[in-house]
């Protein structure tokens, strides 16, 4: 295999281990700039994967379970936003529970259950494809990813532009504020949750019916807390936060193909780096990085 | 009742026991959600062919049947205490640990590094493993602390992040010949673990009882829980500790050291969670070998305990046996075909069954009390105004009455009825001061809210 | 105002009350406002004002009575229904989001698609109606306290409400600027018939600037009427519910229009400084002095190079508008701030800021201004909020001696009147009057050479702002150094001895109480100095 060659196959696994990031990443991105640091983005994303091997082995389209395992996300995000935005439970203390339990159901359901193997159809465009070193990455990828392009924009859009992204920064940022203005902060804040379950569902489910084609126990195996990584990476700016996971995805990319190019590389600190470089974010631009200010705030009408 | 109250400990007894009006309710409902988690438990084994019965007696059989069972369960329990104890103390003082379960590993490692590199005669090897532990896992924890109060990091994200580069230290650890990999015998490939610490750093039972191992750390367990009780409750440091928990501001201002009493703190709930990663390590839970595998989940389990107690380390006690003896159980439920993930579904149901009727109710008080007599009625249709073209995206902020928590409004100091919280710290805008004292708008920023129940 | 008295009024309230729990926040209130009025709401901190706004608003449900919107009754249950209805406020605080621009946030809460040329064109038409200039386009961040205030005028203007309601607009104005924004309602009143409502609790206010005035007592409506055919003396004794002489504590209750430059002590009598205040005072060494101290945040001076002194058995008010350093120089004798240079001295001794407490050991006692984030712990009991600062005289070896603390506890209780059912009673439910002396009897009980009193009377109620008064005189008689930081022009001129005036984080002037008018002091706040 040429040099070429060797970077072609690395841009492109990395770009189809970059996907299943990038929109749970653009989920997480709005939760967070709502004030909810949802660190249950890994059980969306586990749940979603499992829901979505589950519903294509019971239909026989991994499409109708890509859109199944969207729900699971978007399901776990709501049994979060009830919890920790109208209950008020701590919503990290939300976050843990709601991981170990998804981790744990379907870890047990997997295990009673026998699934049969689904994917997506891929898209192979036939001259693109041939472009050199880019071609494979842009051009021969399962459907989703072309999905995830129009999220980017749309999730900015959302964020930037439309009045409900207005009123999610105004109560990421200031929620007594927000609610004098007659916007309701609990409510902006689970919608915003619902947005993340939708996309970390889409994420975790590609991640099974895309990416891999059945489900194992454990499968995100912390992906979500990447994510969170990302975000944290990208200070809360949805284009740096996909440069984050651009680079994460790359990472592993790297530490799968490396051996097999006979280049030794320590596989450690590829998985360890992008937390490792999420903390240096955070150390290195601690002043200029501004989160959201109310993040991880919970908001009480009458407790100032 | 009030029999033992000579010089008033009966009725201080009573008073803790006795959490204020409300306080029945919560018990009941906390039964109450109980029963619920355990029959979504039983639902969940019925509807994937399993039976309830036969589990619930496979659970009791693997944990508490015989003394051998019990061996296993009370292994499980010292790490699962000292773990929560640990967590225990950081939620007090604000700065939320989420990362004991690297903290755990790296307590491990540091044990194994020491107990497998001096050669030191009996059991001086052994209290030197426990300590490397403690003091290691302190350090990698009190990281998260300096990186707060130098560079303002997010406690809670700091330690959720170093947990996976815990994870990745030990397996480049015991995946390098020169550092833990173990030595090779024989022509064998080598796998990712050390070599097994020496017999003399080793926990071994207490006594000679006949199927029955009472270990060591148990006991440890249990004197550091009732130790860290008593000083948090009866001391000068856990009122302060108390103090920086409720009220970060006031303590500064009462001349508290509020950074480094929370990094104090920090850094004990990390060395405990280290003791936990030695306890794994030394004691027959495991192989006695640095494994990337070995800390068990005990890190996120033993976060799950002190979650269910409260923040009490005597509480934490009877829970970490009920974990423990869960954990113990799942092994043997696999034997009759449940897979022992029902375990890991069965705890975090009980997590939620405790963490929540507390809440639910403060909630529900203070929402009567806000809007005694006009409950909210129906939510009119909000006329919509001249001016608002309809869109998907917006919905008329008019349905303030369907949220709950919307409707309760101030009322002189019992709208914040709700204890205000174990603070995770945040950054503030500015480094040169401890985000605590941040004055004006910021001076929110040092509470990221989190009373855990 | 006979003619508007034949008007249909804009808004009217009939009999609406409001209970939490035990407290009723509002008792049968009635209310009506026409067009073209100003309508003064005045009434004590807690009188019930802000209660009535929020059922105006939709956040608060009433329990009782109608509203009646023209002659139309109507219900009002959420913000949204409340704007629908022509009502519009202007708050006192919480409702810019500073990293938003100007034009965002005045479109916060509207509905539809965001145009932002519309929206930008829109303030700038409303802001040259109003005379209210600002730059759409801005960060709030960037803007002054004066400026925030336009943008929320603007914000409110903008949907063109009939009523506007105004919850103590000028907390954090100066003269000047009140003065502009009263123009501007008088504008907005006089040629488009919009009716104003503007809550205040400084008399001053109400009678300069409103038609009609209705007094809120304990959440009863107390008196009703034009404000040209009353006196301030009147509105002042229905505030208050007992007759007020004009003595020092209804002049500082913000009841009366300051004309009087009384020193204090001689119109009160009760309790006199023994250490005649001026010129004597001057001789001893400063208890307190604050020298040069500078403190920037996020690169702006908060502080700039500011230097004040007390002396032992003097008060001195630090005066001025909110925002103006003031809340700082709190913070930072609460030792919650380190300044960026400068130093502060108790008893001539340089303190180590950095370190904390030590204020605390070198002989400061501060009653913060926001004793529910500085000040007390809320979860913790009375004793334990008693004894925070003095926890060696409750440890032996480092172990609390459970005794001792409430020996300590229930002296301090007695000597100080604070009611609690026992010392072991949460703090978080004790009334606020009850919370801040707890707060003065810790300070006070560990003998401070200086004290440092923030908005001491912020939301207490009139037994406790008295009893504030008296102590803090006590205090000063009894040698110790006071400052006193207040917004409230009467405060300071009732307790002080000499006035400092801040502006812009700078002392612009500090006058004898004797010398200190009304006019003086504004031109000096208003940034005007010599």
């Amino acid at each position: 295999m040429s040099a070429a060659d060797n970077i072609a196959t690395i841009l492109s696994s990395g770009a189809r281990l970059t996907v299943p990031l990038a929109f749970a990443a653009c989920g997480e991105y709005v939760a967070q700039r709502a004030g909810t640091l949802n660190i249950s983005v890994e059980a969306m994303m586990l749940g979603a994967a499992f829901g979505s091997i589950a519903v294509a082995s019971a239909t026989g389209s991994a499409t109708i379970g890509l859109v199944a395992g969207a729900l699971v996300g978007v399901a776990v995000a709501f049994v979060h936003g009830i919890l920790s935005h109208r209950v008020q439970i701590n919503t990290f203390v939300v976050g843990l529970v709601l991981n170990a339990l998804v981790l744990g159901l379907t870890s047990y359901l997997i295990t009673v259950s026998t699934f049969t193997g689904h994917q997506v159809w891929q898209v192979d465009i036939p001259v693109l494809r041939d472009i050199p070193i880019v071609g494979p990455m842009l051009f021969v990828q399962r459907w989703p990813v072309y999905l995830l392009l129009a999220v980017i924009p749309l999730t900015w859009w959302l964020v930037e532009r439309s009045r409900w992204g207005l009123e999610l920064r105004a109560v990421g940022e200031n929620p007594q504020a927000a609610d004098v203005s007659g916007i309701e902060v609990n409510k902006r804040r689970r919608q915003a949750l619902l947005w993340c379950g939708l996309l970390a569902g889409l994420g975790g489910a590609y991640l099974a019916v895309g990416e891999v084609g059945s489900f194992n126990q454990n499968m995100t195996a912390g992906r979500g807390y990447l994510v969170i990584a990302a975000v944290i990476f990208g200070a809360w700016r949805l284009g740096r936060t996909l440069i984050g996971c651009v680079v994460f995805g790359l990472a592993d990319a790297m530490r799968l193909a490396l051996p097999a190019l006979g280049v030794t590389m320590n596989s450690q600190l590829l998985i360890a780096a992008p937390y490792l470089l999420a903390l240096l974010a955070m150390l290195v631009f601690a002043t200029t990085h501004r989160e959201p200010r109310a993040l991880a705030q919970p908001f009480q009408r009458g407790t100032t | 009742m009030a029999t033992l109250g000579i010089d008033g400990t009966g009725q201080r007894l009573l008073r803790r026991l006795n959490p204020g009006p409300g306080g029945w309710q919560v018990g009941l409902a906390t039964v109450a959600t109980i029963g619920v988690a355990l029959g979504l438990s039983a639902l969940l084994i019925a509807v994937t062919g399993g039976s309830p019965t036969a589990s619930t007696k496979a659970l009791y059989q693997g944990s508490m049947a015989s003394p051998a069972a019990w061996s296993t369960s009370l292994l499980y329990v010292a790490p699962l205490l000292l773990v929560a104890v640990g967590a225990c103390v950081s939620a007090r003082s604000g700065f939320f640990n989420i990362g004991q379960e690297g903290q755990v590993l790296i307590g491990a490692l540091a044990g194994a590094w020491v107990g497998l590199r001096l050669a030191v005669p009996g059991p001086l090897l052994l209290v030197l493993v426990l300590l490397a532990s403690v003091v290691g896992a302190g350090i990698w924890a009190g990281l998260s602390a300096l990186m707060y109060r130098f560079r303002g990091v997010n406690v809670v994200v700091s330690t959720m992040l170093m947990t996976f580069l815990a994870q990745q230290l030990i397996s480049f650890a015991v995946n390098t010949p020169w550092l833990l990999q173990e030595s090779r015998l024989g022509r064998g490939t080598l796998s990712p673990q050390s070599n097994p610490v020496p017999e003399n750093a080793r926990l071994t039972s207490l006594g000679e009882y006949p199927n029955l191992q009472l270990n060591g750390g148990l006991v440890l367990a249990v004197v550091v829980a009732v130790v860290l009780a008593l000083v948090m409750a009866r001391t000068r440091w856990g009122f302060r500790l108390k103090m920086v928990g409720l009220n970060p501001a006031t303590a500064r201002h009462a001349g508290v050291r509020v950074g480094a009493l929370g990094g104090i703190a920090l850094a004990i709930s990390g060395a405990l969670a280290g003791l936990a990663g030695a306890l794994l390590l030394t004691s027959p839970v495991g192989t006695n070998r640095l494994q990337p595998g070995m800390s068990l989940n005990i890190g996120w389990d033993g976060l799950l305990v002190a979650l269910v107690a409260r923040n009490n380390p005597l509480l934490a006690i009877p829970v970490a046996v009920l974990f423990g003896v869960l954990r113990a159980g799942g092994s043997f439920l696999a034997a009759t075909g449940v897979p022992s993930f029902l375990v890991d579904v069965v705890k975090a149901l009980l997590v939620l069954a405790f963490v929540a009727p507390p809440v639910v109710i403060g909630m529900l008080r203070r929402r009567r009390l806000a809007d005694q007599p006009s409950t909210p009625t129906s939510t009119p249709t909000a006329p919509p105004a001249a001016t608002a073209a309809p869109t998907p995206t917006a919905p008329p902020a008019a349905a303030a009455s369907t949220d709950p928590a919307d409707t309760s409004a101030p009322v002189a100091g019992s709208a914040q009825a709700e204890p205000a919280g174990s603070t995770a710290p945040v950054p503030g805008p500015r480094s040169t001061a401890p985000p605590p004292a941040d004055p004006g708008d910021a001076g929110n920023k040092d509470a990221m809210e989190g009373r855990l129940a | 105002m006979d003619v508007d008295d034949q008007l249909t009024p804009a808004l009217t309230l009939r009999g609406v009350s409001k209970r939490y729990g035990p407290v009723v926040a509002c008792d049968a209130v009635d209310l009506a406002v026409r067009p073209g009025e100003i309508h003064g709401l005045l009434g004590e901190n807690g009188a019930g004002k802000s209660t009535l706004m929020k059922i105006l608003l939709g956040l608060v449900h009433r329990d009782a009575g109608t509203i009646t919107r023209g002659t139309e009754p109507v219900e009002i249950d959420s913000p949204q229904v409340a704007a629908d209805l022509g009502l519009g406020m202007v708050h006192q605080h919480f409702s810019l989001i500073e990293p938003l621009t100007v034009w965002e946030n005045v479109i916060l809460g509207d509905t539809g698609r965001i145009d932002r040329a519309a929206a930008c064109a829109q303030v700038e038409e409303v802001s040259r109606r109003y005379g209210l200039p600002i730059d759409p386009n801005v960060r709030v961040d960037r803007l002054s306290a004066g400026e925030r205030q336009r943008v929320e005028l603007i914000k409110c203007l903008r949907r063109d409400p009939s009523i506007l309601i105004l919850d103590e607009p000028t907390s954090v104005l100066t003269q000047a600027e009140s003065a502009e924004l009263f123009t501007v309602l008088r504008r907005v009143v006089q040629a488009e018939r919009r009716a104003v409502i503007l809550i205040s609790h400084k008399l001053a206010e109400i009678m300069a600037a409103t038609d009609r005035v209705t007094v809120l007592r304990r959440g009863a409506v107390a008196f009703h009427g034009a404000t040209k055919d009353t006196t301030a003396q009147q509105l002042a004794r229905q505030m208050v519910g007992r007759e007020v002489s004009l003595q020092s504590e209804s002049a500082a209750l913000g009841l009366l229009p300051v004309e009087r430059p009384a020193p204090v002590g001689e119109a009160d009598g009760a309790v006199v400084p023994p250490t005649a205040p001026g010129p004597a005072a001057q001789d001893e060494p400063a208890a307190l002095r604050l020298r040069e101290v500078t403190m920037l945040i996020g690169g702006l001076p908060v502080l700039d190079k500011l230097s004040l002194e007390v002396a032992p058995g003097e008060i001195v008010g630090l005066y001025g508008v909110e925002g103006n350093g003031q809340a700082t120089v709190g913070e930072l004798l609460a030792g919650l701030l380190v300044p960026d240079s400068g130093t502060v001295e108790i008893d001539g001794r340089p303190v180590d800021l950095v370190r904390p407490g030590a204020l605390h050991h070198a002989g400061l006692g501060i009653v913060p201004e926001d004793r529910h984030h500085s000040g007390v712990v809320l979860d913790m009991s009375v004793a334990e909020n008693l004894v925070m600062k003095s926890l060696a005289a409750v440890t032996t070896r480092g172990v609390l001696s459970r005794r001792r603390m409430h020996k300590i506890a229930q002296q301090r209780m007695t000597e100080f009147n604070i009611v609690a059912p026992s010392p072991d009673t949460p703090l978080r439910s004790l009334s606020g009057g009850n919370q801040q002396r707890v707060v003065l009897a810790r300070e006070l009980s560990a003998g401070p050479k200086a004290l440092v009193a923030a908005q001491p009377t912020h939301g207490l109620d009139v037994g406790a702002i008295e009893d504030m008064y008296v102590r803090l005189r006590q205090a000063a008689a009894e040698g110790v150094a006071v400052l006193l930081i207040s917004t409230e022009l009467e405060e300071v001129m009732a307790l002080a001895n000499r006035i400092a005036v801040i502006s812009s984080g700078r002392i612009v002037g500090v006058l004898p109480t004797a010398e200190a008018t009304a006019e003086r002091l504004g031109m000096l706040v208003g940034g005007v100095s010599h």
